[in-house]
């Protein structure tokens, strides 16, 4: 795979983490790993509190109604979807114990049973139709879009239920991974209303359940004595969620022993955690791509030659060491390494200066051109922006700047007012979410904000939800990949790795691709 | 007095229109849009317009802005679009610490500053004068945030004796509460400090040239009480000044600090607010803060008339 050597500063680190990377994306690595593999032949010792750090609090505890990211992290803990991934970023029993694909329109999820809310309610197949009617019909739902593909949800039997689609969506499964397969205590839903959002109490299944939030400050989490899965944890007494926006405090309260747990490192900071030994790093491979759009639908890049020459321009790796500091890999299209549809035989774009002459020509500039790149105004973004800059002034391209904060940047995206555009999406676990609502033709507002129309890409698009193994959906995202790499709706830059910082007394983190920190069998030494 | 009093409050009211207009067209003029902001990674076209049409997004500015000052007149302020919870609780939550914030750091300035600015003003050109302006240039110029990550670094990783970040309320935990706020106070109270010496250094210059003071000296009155009963008090009308100023500042403006030490203040609520496109929230915070910058600065006015009787209205 095209992996670019990391630094050689903290060898055994590095190799070993090169060695998960790899084992990731070639489907090798099942079995969970301690953080750093310390003390993995010690017994696991119940109690503490595990303190966590994010940049920013939740916005609201109901996974029905939730559009950010940070809520997911405790949802993870609280709340249990029917499927969940593993490390391989595999699909396995969640609150559904087994699913079977009966024909291409119809899914039939087996319950697990003796399963209870924290309410002390039973889960079983009422209560999961509830909630798939919750998420399709509820005008407050942000779900409908990914449960779009759902037709009806029938009750079976008092443990089954089966679902009719409208049509096929082999990426159904990997979507019910998350919060649209999130199970919510229909009890707590009845009684509590609006209020569920701020008071997750009884309201989910998960090793964990809700105690308190006090909005600004905290919120905290208790172990679920009760829970169904007798196997590992929870082992934490409690976990107790605090928000502090600013990276480099974060980290300081890490190295001071405040909290135990970060969720981001910055890159510029990766080198001097790792070699701080009261901080354990874990590098996790994510499932983002960070890329620009390109807008077909306006000149300069309604010529598919200019777009190739920019392409062409851009020396990725020199990107990857010198922006990313190698916390990242560079990227051959929307499909990260960490996925089991990544194609590694597909190199990523290289620079070839001589080909940008001849596509600027072919493009009818041949003494280069000049546009404008929005992006956001980060530090990691703005020096980006900058090295890009002068990659493609060696080509005799010129590329403005425009910084702008990021609700700008959407609203310029959405409305397709740019030319270049900065596109960091977190991705997903099924390769469908980084493809299809990127590059399927869509008219009025999508994420299609290229606006790339192409008939053989639709047409791969739609083959890859109606395929049934994943060995042809494989085939058809590499055939994608490559067509992308043609069409260039996009130019693809990095997949990011998003590295997690511990104190050395957490134990037995099995990190996921999705980023999710999930804390069912970790413990404090 | 209490004529006094209304005329100001009357006074406030055109003020109030201005920045409640001049806010609402600025936050609704900027680019972006809340539902795309909160919304960034959602597709559903369908769910975004419901959700603009259910907030009133959809409609002409300026019904907008006739229903949410209608709204406003009789005390509702709306309902924050991110965490969709009243306006009001939202500030009510945060306006305490920034209060407390406000309150330490400014008892701190004062603790530095007056002494420094006396003592310099006093012994004019000596090397306690010297000391304190080169303590109140380096306060000017150390930014906030360098002195704050420097303050966290010795203070909170290195000695440990005083938390990194966070906040706990000191009148519930006066120990823990006042240890959380030490650091963001002195790293406010600094900064503050610096400028209230170099002002009373001035002032305190300027009464110590008047001829009041000579004569006081000519009768003989020591030089402490010269400066106690004499100096001081003439010397205090900019400093009340600039601290009803900085009073308004420290609660509305201190979002670096607050920040960085991770501290639920009303100035990172309006920060956070304005990138989220939080429309209603942005309007009812920047409407609250420019009350309590006209309350602090009747405040400041009618000080100035107990420091200094012949500017007393009649």
């Amino acid at each position: 795979m095209s992996l670019t050597p990391r630094r050689r500063e903290h060898v055994t680190v590095t190799r070993r983490d090169f060695l998960r990377w790899s084992a990731l994306a070639s489907g090798g690595l099942t079995a969970p790993w301690a953080v750093r593999a310390a003390g993995a032949q010690t017994a696991p010792k119940r109690g503490g509190t595990l303190r966590v750090g994010f940049y920013i609090e939740a916005a609201t505890m109901d996974p029905h109604l939730s559009g950010s990211k940070i809520d997911r992290q405790i949802y993870h803990n609280i709340y249990e979807p029917l499927l969940t991934l593993d490390t391989n970023l595999g699909i396995k029993p969640g609150l559904a114990e087994s699913w079977q694909l009966v024909d291409a329109k119809t899914l039939v999820f087996k319950l697990r049973r003796g399963v209870r809310f924290h309410d002390g309610t039973d889960f079983n197949a009422e209560a999961a139709k509830f909630n798939f009617n919750r998420m399709k019909t509820e005008p407050k739902s942000v779900r409908k879009g990914e449960t779009a593909s759902i037709d009806t949800v029938d009750v079976v039997d008092a443990y089954t239920i089966r679902m009719n689609l409208k049509r096929p969506d082999a990426a159904l499964p990997a979507t019910l991974t998350d919060r649209a397969g999130m199970m919510v205590s229909p009890k707590a839903i009845g009684e509590r209303g609006a209020e569920l959002e701020r008071n997750a109490t009884g309201a989910g299944t998960g090793p964990f359940q809700f105690v308190e939030w006090v909005k600004d400050d905290h919120l905290l989490i208790k172990r679920n004595d009760n829970y169904w899965n007798k196997q590992g944890g929870p082992y934490l007494d409690q976990i107790r969620y605090r928000p502090i926006p600013d990276d480099t405090v974060k980290l300081q309260s890490l190295q001071a022993g405040e909290i135990h747990v970060m969720d981001y490192v910055q890159p510029r900071d990766v080198a001097a955690v790792k070699a701080d030994k009261n901080v354990v790093v874990l590098d996790v491979p994510s499932l983002a791509d960070f890329a620009y759009q390109l807008n077909h639908t306006r000149p300069p890049f309604d010529v598919k030659a200019l777009r190739q020459a920019v392409a062409l321009s851009l020396d990725l790796e020199q990107i990857v060491k010198g922006v990313w500091l190698n916390v990242g890999v560079p990227a051959n299209g929307p499909i990260p390494p960490t996925s089991w549809a990544y194609d590694r035989s597909i190199s990523f774009i290289k620079r070839d200066l001589a080909r940008v002459k001849a596509k600027l020509a072919e493009g009818g500039k041949p003494g280069g051109f000049t546009f404008t790149m929005t992006t956001n105004n980060i530090p990691i973004n703005v020096q980006e922006a900058e090295v890009i800059q002068a990659q493609l002034a060696e080509a005799g391209i010129t590329m403005k700047i425009k910084l702008v904060d990021s609700a700008t940047l959407l609203s310029d995206g959405n409305s397709k007012s740019f030319e270049m555009i900065s596109y960091q999406w977190s991705g997903r676990p099924d390769p469908d979410g980084n493809t299809y609502q990127f590059f399927r033709t869509t008219p009025g507002t999508s994420l299609n904000w290229s606006g790339i129309s192409n008939k053989e890409i639709d047409a791969i698009l739609d083959k890859s939800r109606e395929a049934s193994t994943q060995a042809e959906r494989k085939r058809l995202f590499s055939q994608l990949t490559r067509l992308l790499q043609e069409e260039l709706p996009m130019v693809f830059i990095v997949h990011p790795i998003e590295p997690k910082a511990f104190s050395p007394r957490v134990q037995n983190y099995d990190p996921v691709p999705d980023g999710m920190m999930r804390f069912k069998d970790v413990w404090l030494k | 007095m209490g004529r006094l009093v209304l005329r100001r409050l009357l006074a406030t009211i055109p003020v109030l229109l201005l920045v409640s207009g001049g806010v609402f067209l600025l936050i609704h003029l900027t680019p972006g849009d809340p539902i795309d902001a909160m919304m960034a990674e959602s597709v559903d076209a369908t769910v975004k317009e419901n959700l603009r049409r259910e907030l009133g997004l959809d409609r002409p500015l300026y019904l907008q802005y006739v229903s949410w000052m209608g709204r406003v007149l009789q005390g509702d302020l709306g309902r924050s679009i991110r965490n969709r919870e009243p306006v009001i609780e939202n500030v009510g939550r945060r306006i305490r610490p920034s209060l407390q914030l406000a309150a330490l750091a400014m008892t701190i300035s004062l603790l530095i500053a007056v002494p420094v600015g006396v003592l310099s003003a006093a012994r004019r050109n000596g090397p306690v004068d010297r000391a304190g302006t080169t303590f109140a240039l380096f306060g000017i110029c150390m930014p906030n945030f360098l002195l704050a990550l420097l303050l966290i670094f010795l203070f909170g990783v290195t000695l440990r004796w005083l938390p990194i970040s966070g906040y706990v309320d000191p009148l519930e935990e006066p120990w823990d509460g006042l240890r959380a706020l030490v650091l963001p106070a002195v790293t406010l109270g600094l900064a503050l400090a610096a400028v209230v010496t170099r002002t009373l250094r001035a002032s305190m210059l300027e009464a110590l040239a008047e001829d009041y003071v000579r004569t006081a000296r000519a009768k003989g009155l020591s030089e402490g009480a010269v400066i106690r009963s004499h100096v001081l008090k003439n010397a205090l009308i900019p400093v009340v000044t600039v601290l009803g100023l900085q009073l308004g500042t420290l609660i509305g403006g201190a979002v670096i600090t607050e920040y960085v030490f991770a501290l639920p203040g009303v100035g990172r609520l309006v920060v956070d607010a304005v990138f989220a496109r939080d429309y209603p929230l942005v309007q009812g915070v920047v409407l609250l803060i420019a009350v309590g910058f006209i309350l602090s600065n009747l405040a400041v006015d009618l000080l100035y008339g107990w420091i200094d009787p012949r500017i007393r209205p009649r």
